[in-house]
């Protein structure tokens, strides 16, 4: 009894600090990628952490055009996607909290933080941020279908609404087919994942469908909407953004990890896992460039079809 | 006391306060509006006692016509709460928004029909004998139309009226024909559940009534009189109209399902679709509108269609006698009528404080208004998410519901149908997540785009007192459902009956044991979102305003303007430009250096305007050639009378001698 119990714990307290520290890694780790990739040697791995550091330490400064909706922004996006993460899998360690219908709320816990930052950029009055919010809502509308076709095939493949089982028991892999190999994946698990990657690089502002790194192009989306933002708010919004890779990618890696014996081989193999996303990203950004803004929709429309096309082949 | 008596009690209150203001020594409005504020209290009280107490209470009444029941159960109080907590808190809120002694206001006939209207459908949730529903039916019907046509001297008003009345008469004409139906099978008007086998004339019953009920509902192609109609009256009457009137035809349909033996699965198929298309179309037309009255009143027809998603559900279940679907489809339609009714009556009272605060109906005038009407900015911020559907507040609930009864269906044997509506679904919560930001960001955030703005304040405690009691309602509907799961099912029982009869019980699972633990751990995880909000906001520590703060930076832009502010229309660019409907006429720069440009948009109703209204032009065209037959002349009237009497006497005289 007491052994179960302290493996809960343990793995509740792993789950904690995975989301509250491992965060800031990611883009770190991307950053790096695309250096290398360029020839160069890039900041360092941990260059997002000094960056926080230094903001919250820094003074805000608040436009007298901006109101407390401002302020909602940035906090109502860490803290949605905060309580999200605790409905993820890390790998085939069990979820905090997890019930039926879950993915639900998962799903409009990432609009709220949507909505809560479109208005916060609304709020400063600025042509320049109107312009990115009114991009976001545009795409985004596009992303949720492909996010929600991907979770309805799924769920008819497990006959659960819960995201675990989900993620981590769909039995599309090879391994619970027994077909033993990589090469036999199946044909809806590979649309589900082609479809959520797009979505992957779409909510998270990546290249091809934005530019995490530059602030001045007429083509940004996320980074236009925040641009007014300083000091610790600004720190919030950069912090809830890495959030967003991790809990998001976790949805990605959970689809293709294996099951292990012990259980912290496990958490080594998410781990694994996110680095691996982290690189397959740095090497799309590196090896692509940015669509122009007419082509984001289609390129999103691309991945709402996978994902409609994964659950039709789970209904016939 | 019985619950019937009070709720009756109410509506005679209501009547008094009708006619209060006539009476010379009250002129104000005052009384009147004391007396219906305590009329909706009781009926709420009552309402609530009833649904709690799951006991139904009724009265006999020997009219003329035969015997009349008006009985209180569980489906009647689920209707009664909202109308009169919108009843009660509109009234007070017209207090101050449209007083009774306006010199140019007709604030006594507005005043003298509100209260009508309150009596009629107050009667109409009570009635059990097809007739005299009709009449308080029609009732109804017309002192919503004078509501409407409060502002007569503006002719848009007059038009939106006119066409509201031809299209309720239209439908019932309608629901005449599906009562006449019902009473044919009954073998009278008083409202009894039939038991026994299902025939065929059930179905047609059924469809008539979706058909007729649909009209008061705004169900897709039957919607089109109600924009104009909603944007047209005043605020709180739009509050009531949208809130509760449309709801008049959720009720209509589900008390006459609930009186049939079965219903067929096809026809929660349809109900299924009809209710997500005109959720998709209701939110896509919300998201291009100017006029935000309009755009409100587009996304009551979304939310409509969302609640006709879950009846559709529902009968599904109760066809196929599956007891969760049933659970959750009628659970969560019942949920959202409640919670619409909530957020609806919030957002229009918001615009009635918009409205008399700076004067005009069009988003793009306005802008900044958080800063000069803080307190209105504030209580709007809930009804806004809760409108999109966004945790924790009410509005996600139910359509979680729906999200669970769907997935159900997807599980246990209807794929396709199941698919299609959460696509339907998804696409509703993502643009209605679109058309609010628009709303709030335009008109609240971002710097004034006109001198509309110029002198607004918030309004007087009597029209935020209001405001503030539905935005808690709005949270707290959202955090506290686990003890309205009982309830909940109480008023599903009355709707799924098991096959063997009401007597038998339910044919629904109870919600409690369905999404119990699940909405247990919902509720934490919202809980812990309330507290991480909290927790930043306070790590931010509020918002040092330095004294003389900076204009927003905006890149370093050396002399930004309000004009030069994303508006309305361009932030809906990306999805209303792709609405059929909508058309746009830009010159395209040629020369370098041009000159001033012009731009227009244009919005129409692509299948109310586009579409239904030519048809009936064309259609009334057509019937002019009747017009010969009424010349005028009262002879020739006393003629057609004598014709007529002369062939039934011929039809007598040979259904006699042949046919007998």
């Amino acid at each position: 009894m007491s052994q179960p119990l302290l493996s809960t714990a343990l793995n509740l307290l792993l789950h904690a600090l995975a989301v509250l520290l491992l965060p800031p890694l990611i883009p770190g780790l991307i950053a790096k990628v695309k250096a290398r990739m360029a020839g160069r040697t890039g900041p360092p791995v941990l260059q997002l952490y000094y960056d926080l550091a230094k903001l919250s330490r820094k003074e805000a400064v608040f436009s007298r055009t901006t109101t407390w909706i401002f302020l909602a922004g940035p906090v109502g996006t860490v803290a949605a996607v905060l309580v999200a993460s605790l409905m993820v899998p890390f790998g085939h360690t069990p979820a905090p909290i997890s019930f039926e219908g879950d993915v639900i709320l998962f799903a409009y816990l990432l609009g709220l933080a949507r909505f809560l930052t479109v208005l916060s950029a609304l709020d400063t009055g600025s042509a320049f941020e109107g312009m990115g919010a009114a991009r976001e809502v545009t795409f985004s509308a596009l992303a949720e279908p492909a996010l929600f076709f991907g979770f309805a095939a799924l769920a008819k493949a497990t006959g659960s609404l819960s995201l675990a089982p989900m993620l981590v028991g769909h039995g599309l892999t090879p391994q619970a087919q027994g077909m033993g190999t990589a090469a036999h994946l199946s044909g809806p698990l590979i649309l589900i994942l082609a479809g959520w990657s797009i979505v992957y690089l779409a909510e998270n502002a990546r290249i091809p469908v934005d530019d995490p790194n530059t602030h001045l192009e007429l083509t940004m989306i996320h980074e236009v909407m925040v641009l007014d933002h300083s000091g610790r708010p600004f720190a919030l919004v950069l912090y809830g953004a890495s959030l967003k890779l991790v809990v998001l990618g976790a949805l990605l890696v959970d689809l293709l990890l294996p099951r292990l014996a012990h259980g912290w081989m496990n958490w080594l193999m998410f781990l694994a896992g996110l680095g691996g996303l982290a690189l397959a990203v740095g090497l799309v950004e590196s090896m692509t460039a940015r669509f122009r803004m007419t082509k984001v929709p289609q390129f999103l429309l691309a991945g709402v079809l996978a994902s409609a096309f994964a659950f039709l082949l789970l209904l016939v | 006391m019985p619950d019937i008596t009070l709720i009756l009690l109410a509506a005679g209150c209501w009547m008094v306060a009708a006619v209060l203001p006539f009476v010379p020594p009250v002129k104000e409005g005052r009384l009147s509006t004391v007396v219906g504020a305590l009329g909706s209290l009781l009926a709420f009280v009552a309402a609530l006692h009833a649904l709690l107490s799951g006991h139904a209470s009724h009265v006999d009444l020997r009219l003329w016509l035969g015997p009349v029941r008006l009985e209180v159960d569980a489906l009647s109080a689920a209707f009664l709460l909202p109308l009169h907590l919108v009843a009660g808190l509109g009234i007070v809120f017209g207090l101050e928004y449209w007083p009774a002694n306006l010199a140019k206001g007709f604030g006594r006939s507005l005043r003298f029909y509100f209260g009508l209207l309150v009596t009629a459908i107050t009667l109409l949730f009570l009635l059990r004998n097809g007739l005299v529903f009709l009449m308080a039916w029609e009732a109804m019907a017309v002192s919503a139309f004078f509501l409407v046509a409060t502002e007569h001297h503006h002719p848009e008003v007059r038009h939106a009226s006119w066409i509201y009345l031809v299209c309720t008469h239209t439908g019932t004409l309608i629901i005449t024909a599906s009562i006449i139906l019902l009473a044919h099978r009954m073998g009278g008007f008083p409202w009894l559940p039939i038991s026994g086998a299902a025939e065929d004339l059930d179905g047609w019953i059924l469809l008539l009534a979706v058909l007729g009920f649909g009209f008061k509902a705004g169900l897709l192609p039957l919607h089109f009189w109600l924009p104009a109609a909603h944007a047209s009256s005043p605020s709180h009457v739009s509050a009531i109209l949208s809130s509760v009137m449309l709801k008049t035809g959720v009720y209509g349909v589900l008390r006459v399902s609930s009186l049939l033996p079965t219903v067929p699965a096809w026809l929660g198929g349809a109900l299924l679709a009809l209710g997500g298309l005109s959720a998709v179309y209701g939110v896509w037309n919300a998201l291009a509108q100017r006029d935000y009255k309009r755009l409100l009143a587009y996304s009551s027809i979304e939310n409509l269609g969302i609640i006709a998603m879950g009846i559709g559900l529902g009968w599904t279940g109760r066809a196929t006698e599956s007891p969760i679907l049933a659970a959750l489809g009628f659970g969560g339609a019942i949920f959202h009528v409640w919670n619409h009714a909530i957020f609806k009556s919030l957002l229009f009272f918001g615009s009635g404080s918009l409205l008399h605060a700076t004067g005009t109906r069009d988003m793009e005038a306005l802008g900044g208004l958080a800063a000069r009407m803080p307190r209105t900015a504030l209580l709007l911020f809930p009804a806004v998410l809760a409108v999109s559907a966004l945790p924790p507040f009410n509005g996600f609930l139910s359509e979680w519901f729906l999200y669970r009864g769907l997935f159900a269906s997807l599980k246990g044997g209807y794929p396709w149908s199941a698919g299609l509506a959460l696509l339907a679904l998804v696409l509703t919560g993502g643009l209605a997540a679109v058309a609010f930001a628009r709303f709030y960001g335009t008109v609240f955030l971002g710097s004034p785009r006109s001198s509309a703005v110029d002198h607004t304040h918030d309004p007087s405690a009597l029209m935020l007192g209001p405001m503030a009691l539905l935005a808690g309602l709005t949270l707290a509907m959202g955090l506290l459902i686990l003890p309205l799961l009982p309830v909940l099912d109480c008023i599903i029982g009355l709707l799924a009956p098991s096959p063997g009869g009401l007597s038998a019980g339910s044919l629904a699972a109870p919600l409690a044991s369905i999404l119990g633990r699940d909405l247990r751990l919902l509720l934490v995880l919202e809980g812990l979102l309330l507290a991480l909000g909290g927790l930043g906001l306070a790590w931010l520590g509020g918002r040092k305003v330095r004294a003389k703060a900076p204009p927003t930076w905006d890149c370093g832009y050396a002399a930004p303007t309000a004009r030069m502010q994303y508006t309305g229309s361009s932030f809906a660019d990306g999805w209303a430009l792709a609405l059929p409907g909508v058309t746009r006429r830009v010159r395209t720069i040629r020369r370098l250096f041009p000159g001033p440009q012009t731009f227009r948009l244009k919005v129409v109703d692509a299948v109310g305007d586009g579409m239904v209204v030519p048809w009936f032009g064309r259609l009334a065209a057509r019937l002019l050639r009747f017009r010969r037959l009424q010349p005028g002349f009262l002879a020739l009237y006393i003629l057609y009378l004598l014709l007529a009497l002369l062939a039934v006497f011929l039809w007598l005289l040979v259904r006699g001698r042949f046919l007998a």
